[in-house]
């Protein structure tokens, strides 16, 4: 009897434990919409989630990037501008320490909008990339209308931004990390001037990868 | 046998005067560095990092010693009024403008550029208020 109690609760907790380990997943962020449909007489019920709305931006090197270009990668959005005086280099510093980390890993990639198109043309965001220490196209920073720009941020990000007279450097923006993955979903949301929460994002990039991997099996 | 008792004691006292002069100094050296490090994290930290690390070839860090030494009388007018012009740290130039930050007052400057040059590896002593007011009257 003794026993057979100890396997009991031996096996229950291997289970728990086996559980636990392949059923780690990021949640899905945003809104969702869910569609009832019939199927061979049985009422089914699918989830819509939010995805990231259709974009075409061009980045420092004069590439378009779009939904397509970004097809088999889980990204990192941010917000930022060059002549930022404000949250923008400790947003920056931490974004290279992810980009570090995932550096050769095209399955990883960064996206950072600009939000003063005005001053970042082409150039200026070379110019920005090359100080950054960033090389190759795993890290776009981009440029589009600011209608869009800003459009996207709000819509898609869930992110603001906007033109403030008042502040310095004159727009003022958010400072959140967005973690999307390979299906333009919102999958984490982090705070980019604040060291514990992008050590967080690292957790969570590997934590969605190994999600495609065991998905792959 | 009385002549070294005198002598120790005057010794004592001499002793006595020189370390409590010396402490009221590292007195006010203690509290210049801690507001500084304060003030640094307001108006310094967020370009410069808060380990003053700097930011790749954009921003300088603030580690190069030398620089610090060379330059100290136009530390003070570089926070005022910004810069403009490139300047090289540890080997490397820097091209981008930094911003002025003209309504700190001489004291807050003093107690700035105290943590600045002996933290980050520096080792600079006590950055006067007296000092700042001078070097703030020669700006360029």
């Amino acid at each position: 009897m003794k026993i057979l109690k100890s396997l009991l609760v031996a096996s229950a907790s291997f289970l728990l434990f086996a559980c636990n380990q392949h059923h780690e997943k990021l949640p899905i962020l945003g809104e969702r919409q869910t569609m009832e449909r019939m199927v061979n007489g049985k009422l089914e019920v699918d989830t819509f989630y939010q995805t990231i709305p259709a974009f075409s931006f061009m980045n420092q090197d004069s590439a378009i990037i779009n939904n397509d270009s970004l097809k088999n990668s889980i990204y990192i959005a941010d917000f930022f501008f060059t002549s930022c005086p404000s949250i923008c280099p400790i947003m920056s510093k931490n974004m290279l320490s992810v980009y570090q980390k995932y550096k050769g890993n095209n399955e990883v990639r960064f996206l950072s909008h600009s939000i003063d198109p005005k001053h970042d043309s082409i150039p200026v965001l070379k110019k920005y990339a090359n100080k950054l220490g960033v090389t190759g196209t795993q890290w776009s920073f981009l440029l589009g209308s600011r209608d869009s720009i800003y459009n996207i941020a709000r819509n898609g990000y869930m992110n603001y931004a906007q033109e403030n007279e008042k502040i310095p450097g004159g727009v003022e923006h958010s400072g959140y990390f967005i973690l999307v993955d390979k299906d333009k979903r919102i999958r984490g949301a982090y705070d980019g001037t604040n060291k514990e929460q992008v050590e967080n994002l690292k957790t969570d990039i590997d934590i969605l990868l190994n999600e495609y991997k065991s998905a792959k099996k | 046998m009385r002549k070294y008792v005198l002598l120790s004691i005057g010794l004592t006292v001499l002793v006595a005067i020189f370390f409590s002069a010396c402490s009221e100094e590292s007195i006010k050296y203690q509290r210049y560095y801690s507001d500084g490090l304060n003030l640094y994290k307001t108006h310094c930290g967020n370009c410069h990092m808060e380990d003053g690390s700097g930011l790749g070839k954009l921003i300088p860090p603030l580690t190069d010693t030398i620089y610090l030494k060379e330059n100290r009388d136009k530390l003070a007018c570089i926070i005022v009024y910004g810069l403009s012009d490139s300047i090289v740290i540890n080997g490397i130039g820097y091209k981008e403008k930094m911003p002025a930050e003209k309504h700190l007052a001489a004291v807050d400057l003093a107690k700035l550029l105290t943590y600045v040059t002996n933290a980050f590896g520096n080792n600079q002593g006590l950055y006067d208020i007296s000092e700042v007011e001078k070097n703030l009257r020669n700006c360029k």
